[in-house]
């Protein structure tokens, strides 16, 4: 379905985006301001670039699709974004700036003194971003199919197309001055609409009185939705539907097997069992599993409750409502899945490439400070809103449920809106809004991604003598290098939930990054071999858990024994809890083992830690 | 502990040099910069790592309403973020206040 105005609102934001992308190109001459922007931005537009990138596509599309899906438990998402910043601010903004190296890699080979130790970074960074540049991917294809109604690759294409040519063109320089400029269009284009919707369907108190009176989410008016052959739906008591054409059905008794739920595709049942027949136009669905054989379009009557898709685990609204629902109750261990989620998120976000790499744009380590307090202002301004629109959408538009369409929520129901024209204006917004999003942390990203393979790899290892101009042209090469691998992985996950993909992200990078840096930081016994070894371990760990949850969505006989053992389903999908401790034992452990410190030791801690004023700092990299 | 007992003045020389005794002001340095960090971090842990546990041990707490609003939701969703804000600017106030008394007791008069 195409909206000509969400359609609209997409353009404007991308020629806004080239726009001020190629005006910045003109700042954006040498490595130091490809890759810091020069360490010349003050606090507040800093600020506002970080926040910008920061604000994703699981921000600004995932949280509201998810608190849709799950309800409650989701909102620990936002909250441990936020939280994230807070844990940033307190243990590593200032230090890190200080120590003034570029990337994190920097920092391993810097701190350390070993070469080694960066090319292990190197790969955890492009680990870490090409994971968090997949639920872009996924949230473009998405955005641009459902406002254009063209193909979801061709979304993908065309976003990674855009992004590629603002990083290629302008570097950190330009990519500051874009994101300041998509943190402001984000926040407007969230909470402009949310208003309009409270405003049309009642206040915040008005709609959870509305929805605790339906168990089951039912649209208020008859809907129609499209049956793909091959779909599942889980009809959970019989209605009566509208066909367009009788179609022919497998029907399935019972609720669909149990399975983990790790926000990975389910595989389906197996084909070949269950009844087949044909519904005529005017029918009944029954109680259970309903597999289409042939496409339609469905009529769903109002008030009656909607059936959910195969990816859309059925919920009832008062387990939706409560702590421990869905989500987290699911799970079979809602306490260990609960907290492991938190540690995830909490000690994730310093662990992001494309988040620390923007620190280092500070002049010093007073404004870096003030710098991540402003960001925890600005984001926590904005994450306020998202979950309202997955509240909403639980009571006006539970079609979405059986459409697997939750993450499109934001986008779609402005436009229940009425008058027409209000809901298109706000359609706009919103697709407007998401464009930023995933526009903004993608070229974050691949700032990051090239800076590990243009001046980490290239620029410090293959070729350390390369020229200035060199050295710029290998970042240009990466950057589109790493956008086609990125839009490619991108086309792969179109049915995986946005926010289990970035949370995936967020346990690596917790479980390597975050103890390298924290103990790094404030330990001065830690060995580079403790270190190396903990980060190695720490990643891997969390990576093979999160790999093995992948591939139990596809592989019955494995999905079999998780299901069996919930604990060690839990752990393997929210692995931060156990990777973490872990990681911090290998690295101590290993320390006090051969207490042999890195040379210079003394200095690199002066280096953190000494105040801005008393002029003993050297930047690791001069300008 | 105050710093003006652990560190005499006028000596930045010291650390500039990375002598031991240097390295004994920086290590008071970072030892209250730290404590500080983990003072707002165990504080921020608190108060979040409780709201499971409360939900856990007294499932009622989901069916509290204010003003029609769920309880958990509100002080999960909303009370949050003016918290985390207000633990941010108390650091970053104490932060400096730090670095500045250190800068102030080395710097030469």
């Amino acid at each position: 379905m195409t909206s000509f105005p969400a359609v609209l609102g997409l353009v404007a934001m991308l020629v806004a985006t080239v726009a001020v992308g190629v005006f910045a190109r003109r700042f954006a001459r040498t490595t130091s301001d490809f890759l810091v922007a020069a360490r010349a931005v003050r606090p507040t537009a800093n600020a506002a670039a970080i926040s910008g990138e920061y604000l994703s596509a699981a921000s600004f599309l995932g949280i509201a699709g998810l608190v849709m899906k799950f309800g409650y438990d989701v909102l620990w998402y936002p909250v441990g974004y936020a939280a994230g910043y807070l844990v940033l601010l307190i243990f590593i903004a200032g230090p890190l700036r200080r120590f003034g190296a570029y990337t994190i890699p920097d920092f391993a080979e810097g701190r350390f003194d070993s070469p080694r130790f960066r090319r292990l970074a190197v790969a955890l960074v492009i680990v870490v971003g090409l994971f968090y540049a997949l639920p872009q991917m996924k949230a473009a294809g998405i955005t641009v199919a459902s406002a254009a109604g063209v193909p979801y690759a061709a979304g993908v294409a065309v976003t990674a197309l855009v992004v590629v040519t603002i990083v290629v063109a302008g570097g950190m320089r330009g990519v500051t001055l874009v994101q300041a400029m998509q943190f402001a269009v984000k926040l407007f284009a969230i909470t402009v609409p949310v208003f309009v919707l409270l405003v049309h369907f009642g206040t915040p108190g008005g709609l959870f009185a509305a929805l605790a009176g339906h168990e089951a989410p039912a649209p208020p008016q008859p809907v129609v939705v499209h049956a793909a052959p091959g779909d599942e739906w889980q009809v959970t008591q019989a209605i009566s539907v509208h066909l367009d054409h009788p179609t022919p059905v497998r029907l399935l008794p019972g609720a669909r097997p149990p399975a983990v739920y790790v926000g990975a595709p389910q595989a389906p049942a197996p084909a070949g069992d269950g009844t087949a027949t044909t519904l005529a136009t005017a029918t009944s669905l029954p109680a259970g599993r309903v597999r289409w054989e042939q496409g339609t379009d469905v009529r769903l009557p109002a008030g009656q409750p909607v059936p959910f898709g195969a990816q859309t685990p059925p919920s009832t609204t008062s387990s939706w409502l409560q702590p421990f629902g869905p989500l987290a109750g699911g799970s079979g261990q809602p306490l260990l899945f609960t907290y492991s989620l938190i540690v995830a998120i909490l000690c994730g976000t310093m662990g992001l490439p494309h988040i620390l790499v923007r620190f280092y744009t500070n002049p010093d380590a007073r404004a870096a400070r003030r710098t991540a307090w402003l960001v925890l202002v600005l984001v926590g301004l904005f994450y306020l809103w998202p979950p309202l629109y997955g509240v909403i959408g639980r009571l006006r538009a539970p079609q979405l449920y059986t459409g697997d369409l939750t993450d499109s929520v934001v986008l779609l129901l402005p436009r229940q809106v009425e008058p027409r024209m209000l809901g298109d204006a706000l359609a706009a917004i919103t697709a407007a809004g998401a464009f930023a999003a995933f526009a903004a942390t993608l070229s974050g990203l691949l700032i990051s991604l090239a800076g590990a393979l243009g001046h980490d790899i290239y620029g410090r290892w293959l070729r350390p003598d390369a020229s200035g101009p060199a050295r710029s042209r290998a970042f240009r090469v990466s950057a589109l290098g790493a956008g086609v691998a990125a839009a490619l992985l991108g086309l792969l996950v179109e049915n995986f939930d946005i926010n289990v993909l970035v949370g995936w992200a967020f346990a690596i990078a917790a479980s390597s990054f975050f103890p390298l840096l924290v103990l790094g930081i404030w330990w001065r016994g830690l060995t580079t071999a403790g270190a190396a070894l903990g980060t190695a371990v720490g990643g891997g760990a969390a990576t093979l858990a999160i790999v093995t949850t992948m591939l139990a969505a596809a592989s019955p006989q494995l999905s079999e024994v998780l299901i069996r053992h919930p604990a060690l389903a839990v752990v393997l999908a929210q692995p931060a809890i156990v990777t973490i401790p872990l990681a911090f034992a290998v690295m101590v452990g290993t320390s006090l083992a051969r207490p042999d410190l890195p040379g210079g030791v003394a200095g690199k801690m002066l280096q953190l830690h000494i105040p801005d004023r008393l002029g003993l700092r050297r930047d690791y990299i001069p300008e | 502990m105050a710093l003006e007992k652990e560190i005499p003045a006028g000596e930045l020389r010291e650390l500039e040099e990375q002598t031991p005794v240097g390295e004994i002001f920086l290590g008071a340095l970072m030892r209250r910069q730290l404590a500080l960090s983990l003072r707002v971090a165990a504080t921020l842990v608190a108060a979040l790592g409780v709201q499971p546990l409360v939900a856990w041990l007294w499932p009622a707490y989901g069916a509290l309403r204010v003003f029609g609003v769920p309880l958990p939701w509100l002080v999960l969703g909303v009370g949050s973020y003016p918290l985390m804000i207000a633990l941010g600017l108390y650091y970053v106030r104490h932060a400096e206040t730090i670095d500045d008394e250190f800068s102030e007791l080395l710097e030469p008069k």
